[in-house]
């Protein structure tokens, strides 16, 4: 063999193993194989060169020098013979068939190299086993000894594979056990889950059927959840409903006769203001008697959607609506302004539209007592005349009902938050672990299933609070109207809501402000959502109530379930007592909003200085400042005769009089560039304040980077003159390079590039070993555990050691150690 | 060869010289049989093999599972592929295997009705070939490592034993007792050995570095002591004066006419005594890896004009020149350490034996006993060369595995 091929092998064997690519590069393995084919002896050296290749701490090196033996084990049966007569270290180098000697980084790499090595031995094997014993019994001794599982795509060794049965194993008690846990943790909590949804089930049932049912005639839409099965109740219901409602509504009446003829009594104290409103909502209500009918005509449907009792008094029920509403309105007006009320006024308008023609979409549609309604009421009010006697109703009971009325329906709707807050927060959380868990750990099909069944019937019942709940707020305010209407039944509440509207708002302001915002406009809402679940139900999503709301009202139910009794002394005091706050309140909630940012304002102005002696004596003249009181002794009776107990101290004297302020100033950021010339005709863009760190001092230039001032640009031409001096342009290195290239001769251009590159590395196409080494952990370690610093630490701890030995060394354990 | 043969022929040289040329020839060609395969029946390391002296065509395999094997070597099938039938086994469902690792297997020496071995249970078991059950147990304190019948031995029946005692025991098969007591060492022994050449004399190897040579007649003491020095106070420091080794000797291997002792210890050494007067020859052998904790089973050819030596050396065997210390060659089949070697007699003029006609077996840990035989002899050189290549093209057209296969785009 030439020594010329000899030279050109090597040479091709280190550039394709030093490539660091996947793949060998087909030109030059088909120049090796060319060469190679020449004669064994060149086979023989690529072979040896191969062989060193692989041995080489890099797994990039050693994947290319296995793809070359691979290519050439197929091709030269010479070959062939050579690495078969060495195939245990080949397989060492390749396989790791010895676990003292494992594959070198980078790992992924290595991996790849092991599984390629593996599939080239089976299909060396399939093709030349027969032929080569050593192949294979080497073979053989994979399979059987190292238990290399050909079929594995991984082709693990057994250590490996038992490593791995050992993490699985791991993994499925674990999970073994958290399903388990999950199992019984369902098997507990499924009944409870049951109840919960039972329970909501029925509470929206309670409270859905009739809003579905109004939903059914006016929307027609998809009746959701309970709809069906209640609502054939609900108007089975109706017209034994329509027929108590009658009698029960002259009972009623009497009743409020009665009542008010006792609120006119009790109430004489409640001063004229609000007598004047209801004369005013009066005359109001004469000239929109249409509205009224209409509106009562919604009350009643609504009240069809409450509850049956409801729908009796759903003349007034609807009245008493409109009266709160436009109650509200007055109020707002007062204290917001004529524009939001007349936007009122224009959606109330709307309204009434919307409800006429919901009126008689209701009335084609609804059964025939729906119009007995009215027309009954009509005329009982014109038989009766007791027109503004019902008005007056619900002038007084509209805000006092608000929260008296929800007491009914309350405790459903409580509990249906409640309910959702627990399903939201405990149950649908644990469920979807549940699934999580039984998913993840290939759980019985069973068990999957129920929890799955679980969530979904949770997630529906969510799903179902929601539909409701957009509905629900609606609906909260449809139950205090419905409610209103409830109010008519029995007339002794009236005046106790009457009452309560102070009463609510003396409680508004401890409601957080957030709540505020909906609490108080309350009323306002109340008229453009009251029909909305008429129009559409899902049109005016709202916020869910806050929890807190509900707490408070229970609360102050409970005041009122005192005082609901007019008897009652604590009713009468409170009416006493709430007649200030309503007038106030409206300073405090309207103008106190405007005014709180002014006081806020001067809070601001004035410095926030802390508290200090010199704040506390200002303006004293302080007799103990700055004297040191001296006990030299704590004795009783003994006491030194001559010590002066009091020390004059100038600086605590002087401290207690003044006081420290730093002053830092404001902080104004940079505006300016430093825009010296970059090399790309760009400006430097860095925002010091006086000097760059490359282009020094800051001074004004023009567009083009040029300083704006002569002595600085002579003073930079300069600086550019001198620098040109020491570095002129035609020495730099690449251009050198480039001439040298075409002239052949040395300028010395391996001087400057080498300053400025630093060293080469080697075979830069292979990925760095030590670059992965270079962690910040690893930098630590070189820091903390490099050998001065060692020593350092080792010299104080003996020193620290042997001054305990000098200290102690009499005593017993100091001196053994 | 041929001048060989025609001066036999003409009766100039003496017959045993063609037949010592023949076997060195061999011995020299020996290869990994590509043809012949043993039955893997081992699932475990091979401890231990021994071929019977009788017939030269069963063999005795122990391994690191307990488990004993006896082959039959003999190809009936006139067929280049063979595999050696394990003929039986004693497996781990027998009720009386070994319940560790069998550290010594031995046949009778007239015998192939009866088997010996030796295991690290505490046990040695005398088996009955024919039922496979054993006709005498002994037990002992200590493990095992290594038991020996005297191959010539026609007046005694006693088998040495070296455990992890220091006191190496004698037992009589006539008696079926432990008889006799031979103390001397101070560590276990490893290795012990009859002279092939006087029934009564024993060479013993222990930990302790040392290798004494016993006469079993006498009971005082052993015979004598190898001494790596020869004696030679000065270069021996106080504590290595008497040893054979400068660390375990775990070999012990008789030459086949028993005037040489070769032993093997942790130092990486082999050393060839005179085993008449315990005299150090001082061949150098070279390193001869040697990490066995163990006995080390290794083996001398027999019948060649310079004798060779087979030592299990890493994973390949090495091969010797015994009297020169020449490393002739490297054995490389295994996978894994190779723990014995045992050199296969010549004895047959067979046709069909003739082929494995000095052949080598080697166990090792990776579960292979492997068969070396010696190379077919190549044609001679007087022959036609035509006949040469049309062998050739014959092989390559047998075997298309050993073709080059050169792609022709690649010019």
């Amino acid at each position: 063999m030439e020594l010329s091929q000899r030279d050109r092998l090597s040479e091709l064997v280190e550039e394709l193993t030093t490539s660091g690519q996947p793949q060998l590069h087909p030109e030059r393995m088909k120049e090796v194989k060319r060469i190679c084919r020449a004669s064994n002896d060149c086979i023989e050296h690529v072979y040896n060169s191969v062989m060193s290749q692989l041995n080489q701490e890099h797994a990039e090196v050693r994947l290319s020098a296995f793809q070359i033996a691979m290519e050439l084990f197929s091709r030269s049966h010479h070959f062939r013979t050579l690495l078969v007569d060495n195939f245990q270290e080949f397989l060492e180098l390749t396989v790791e068939t010895d676990s003292e000697q494992p594959l070198p980084p980078p790992k992924e790499v290595a991996r790849k190299l092991r599984a390629q090595a593996i599939q080239a031995v089976q299909s060396w094997q399939d093709s030349y086993g027969t032929a080569y014993k050593k192949l294979a019994l080497g073979f053989h001794f994979l399979k059987q000894v190292k238990k290399v599982d050909f079929q594995d795509a991984e082709a693990r060794t057994v250590s490996e594979r038992r490593r791995e049965e050992e993490t699985q194993r791991k993994r499925e008690r674990i999970y073994k056990e958290r399903v388990e846990a999950a199992c019984t943790d369902m098997e507990e909590s499924y009944q409870e889950i049951e109840a919960t949804l039972t329970e909501m089930e029925s509470c929206m049932s309670l409270l859905i059927p009739g809003f579905h049912f109004t939903e059914s005639h006016t929307a027609n839409s998809s009746p959701p959840h309970s709809q069906p099965a209640n609502e054939p109740s609900a108007v089975e219901d109706e017209p034994c409903c329509s027929k108590d409602l009658q009698e029960e509504r002259t009972e009623g009446r009497v009743q409020e006769e009665e009542e008010e003829e006792k609120n006119n009594d009790s109430e004489g104290t409640i001063g004229d203001m609000k007598e004047g409103r209801i004369q005013e909502e009066e005359e109001e209500k004469n000239n929109d008697s249409e509205g009224t009918i209409g509106d009562m005509k919604e009350g009643r449907i609504q009240e069809e959607e409450e509850e049956e009792e409801e729908e009796k008094n759903n003349d007034s029920e609807g009245t008493i609506g409109d009266m709160k509403e436009r109650r509200t309105e007055e109020r707002d007006l007062e204290g917001r302004g004529v524009d939001e009320q007349e936007k009122e006024k224009g959606k109330e308008e709307e309204e009434e539209e919307e409800e006429e023609e919901e009126e008689e979409e209701e009335e084609e549609e609804s059964s025939v007592e729906e119009k007995e309604g009215p027309r009954d009421e009509n005329a009982f009010i014109r038989s009766s005349g007791l027109i503004s006697h019902s008005y007056n109703l619900d002038l007084n009971l509209s805000p006092g009902l608000h929260v008296r009325e929800t007491e009914d329906n309350e405790a459903v709707v409580t509990t249906v938050i409640d309910l959702h807050r627990l399903i939201m927060s405990k149950h649908l959380p644990a469920v979807q672990s549940w699934v999580q868990v039984f998913t993840k750990s290939c759980a019985e099909q069973r068990l999957l299933q129920r929890a799955l069944d679980l969530k979904r019937s949770l997630e529906t019942a969510l799903q179902k609070h929601k539909e409701l709940h957009i509905d629900y707020k609606t609906r909260q305010r449809r139950v205090m109207k419905a409610t209103d209407g409830e109010e008519d039944d029995d007339d002794d509440d009236d005046d106790e809501d009457f009452d309560e509207v102070p009463e609510k708002e003396g409680y508004e302001p401890h409601i957080p402000e957030h709540l505020r915002a909906e609490y108080g406009l309350d009323p306002v809402p109340s008229t453009s959502t009251a029909p909305a679940p008429k129009r559409a139900p899902a049109k005016a999503p709202a916020a869910p109530p806050p929890p807190s709301f509900s707490s408070i009202r229970r609360l102050k139910r409970l005041m009122d379930d005192e005082e609901q009794d007019p008897t009652c002394a604590a009713a009468t005091q409170r009416r006493l007592t709430q007649t200030l706050p309503l007038p106030a309140e409206p300073s405090s909630s309207g103008p106190g909003s405007s005014s709180g940012p002014g006081s806020s304002q001067k809070a601001t102005d004035a410095p926030v200085v802390p508290f200090g002696l010199d704040l506390y004596y200002w303006g004293q003249e302080q007799p103990n400042a700055g004297k040191i009181i001296k006990s030299a002794s704590q004795h009783q009776f003994w006491v030194p005769i001559d010590v002066d107990e009091e020390v004059e101290n100038k600086e605590l004297l002087a401290e207690s009089r003044s006081r420290y302020i730093s002053f830092p100033g404001s902080f104004t950021p940079v505006s300016h560039h430093c825009r010296a010339p970059l090399g790309g005709g760009k400006l430097c863009q860095r925002q010091d304040r006086l000097k760059c760190p490359f282009h020094g001092g800051i001074v004004p230039r023009d567009q083009e980077g040029r300083p704006c001032r002569l002595e600085d640009r002579l003073r930079e031409e300069k600086e550019e003159r001198k620098r040109r001096e020491e570095h002129p342009d035609w020495k730099d290195a690449d251009l050198m390079r480039d001439i040298e290239a075409a002239t052949g001769e040395d300028l010395g251009s391996d001087r400057l590039g080498k300053k400025r590159k630093g060293k080469k590395k080697k075979y830069p196409n292979l990925s760095d070993l030590k670059q992965s080494a270079n962690t910040s952990r690893s930098r630590l370690e070189k820091k903390v555990l490099n050998k001065s610093a060692m020593r350092r630490v080792a010299e104080v701890m003996s020193k620290a050691d042997s001054r305990k030995h000098d200290k102690f060394s009499n005593q017993f354990n100091y001196a053994i150690h | 060869m041929l001048g060989f043969l025609t001066a036999r022929q003409a009766g100039v040289d003496d017959p045993l010289r063609l037949r010592r040329a023949e076997s060195t020839r061999r011995v020299l060609s020996l290869k990994l049989n590509p043809d012949r395969d043993v039955d893997r029946i081992h699932g475990n390391g091979i401890n231990t093999i021994d071929i019977e002296a009788v017939e030269g065509r069963y063999m005795l395999s122990g391994g690191a599972d307990g488990v004993i094997v006896i082959y039959d070597l003999e190809n009936y099938s006139r067929k280049l592929q063979y595999t050696c039938k394990a003929v039986c086994t004693v497996g781990r469902s027998s009720r009386y295997v070994h319940k560790f690792s069998v550290e010594t297997v031995q046949w009778y020496p007239y015998d192939t009705g009866m088997f010996v071995s030796s295991s690290f249970d505490k046990t040695m078991k005398v088996w009955d070939t024919e039922t496979l059950k054993p006709a005498e147990v002994f037990e002992f304190e200590g493990n095992v490592y290594s038991h020996h019948l005297s191959p010539i031995a026609r007046k005694h029946s006693l088998i040495a034993v070296g455990t992890t005692d220091p006191k190496i025991q004698l037992c009589d098969l006539k008696s079926g007792s432990r008889i006799h007591v031979l103390q001397g060492h101070r560590a276990e022994i490893l290795s012990v050995r009859w002279s092939p050449r006087y029934d009564h004399i024993l060479a013993t190897a222990s930990a302790d570095s040392k290798v004494k040579v016993w006469d079993v007649r006498r009971a005082s003491g052993s015979l004598f002591t190898l001494d790596q020095h020869n004696g030679d106070k000065s270069k021996a420091s106080s504590e290595a004066v008497n040893t054979a080794h400068n660390g375990r000797v775990n070999g012990l291997c008789f030459t086949g006419d028993g005037l040489y002792l070769l032993t093997t210890g942790t130092d990486d050494r082999m050393r060839l005594w005179n085993s008449a007067t315990g005299e150090n020859t001082l061949v150098n052998y070279g390193k001869v890896c040697n990490e066995s904790r163990k006995r080390l089973q290794f083996t001398v050819s027999r019948g060649c004009s310079p004798e060779f030596v087979f030592v299990p050396c890493g994973s390949s065997v090495a091969v010797y020149a015994l009297h020169t210390g020449e490393l002739v060659t490297m054995l490389r089949g295994h996978y894994n350490n190779v723990d014995c070697c045992e050199f296969h007699p010549d004895y047959q003029a067979d046709v069909i034996v003739w082929r494995r006609f000095k052949e080598l077996y080697t166990g090792g840990k990776d579960c292979n006993i492997l068969a070396w035989v010696p190379a077919p002899r190549a044609p001679d050189v007087e022959e036609e060369s035509k006949s040469a290549n049309q062998a050739a093209a014959d092989q390559s057209s047998v075997n298309p595995a050993f073709q080059d296969a050169w792609s022709s785009d690649e010019d």
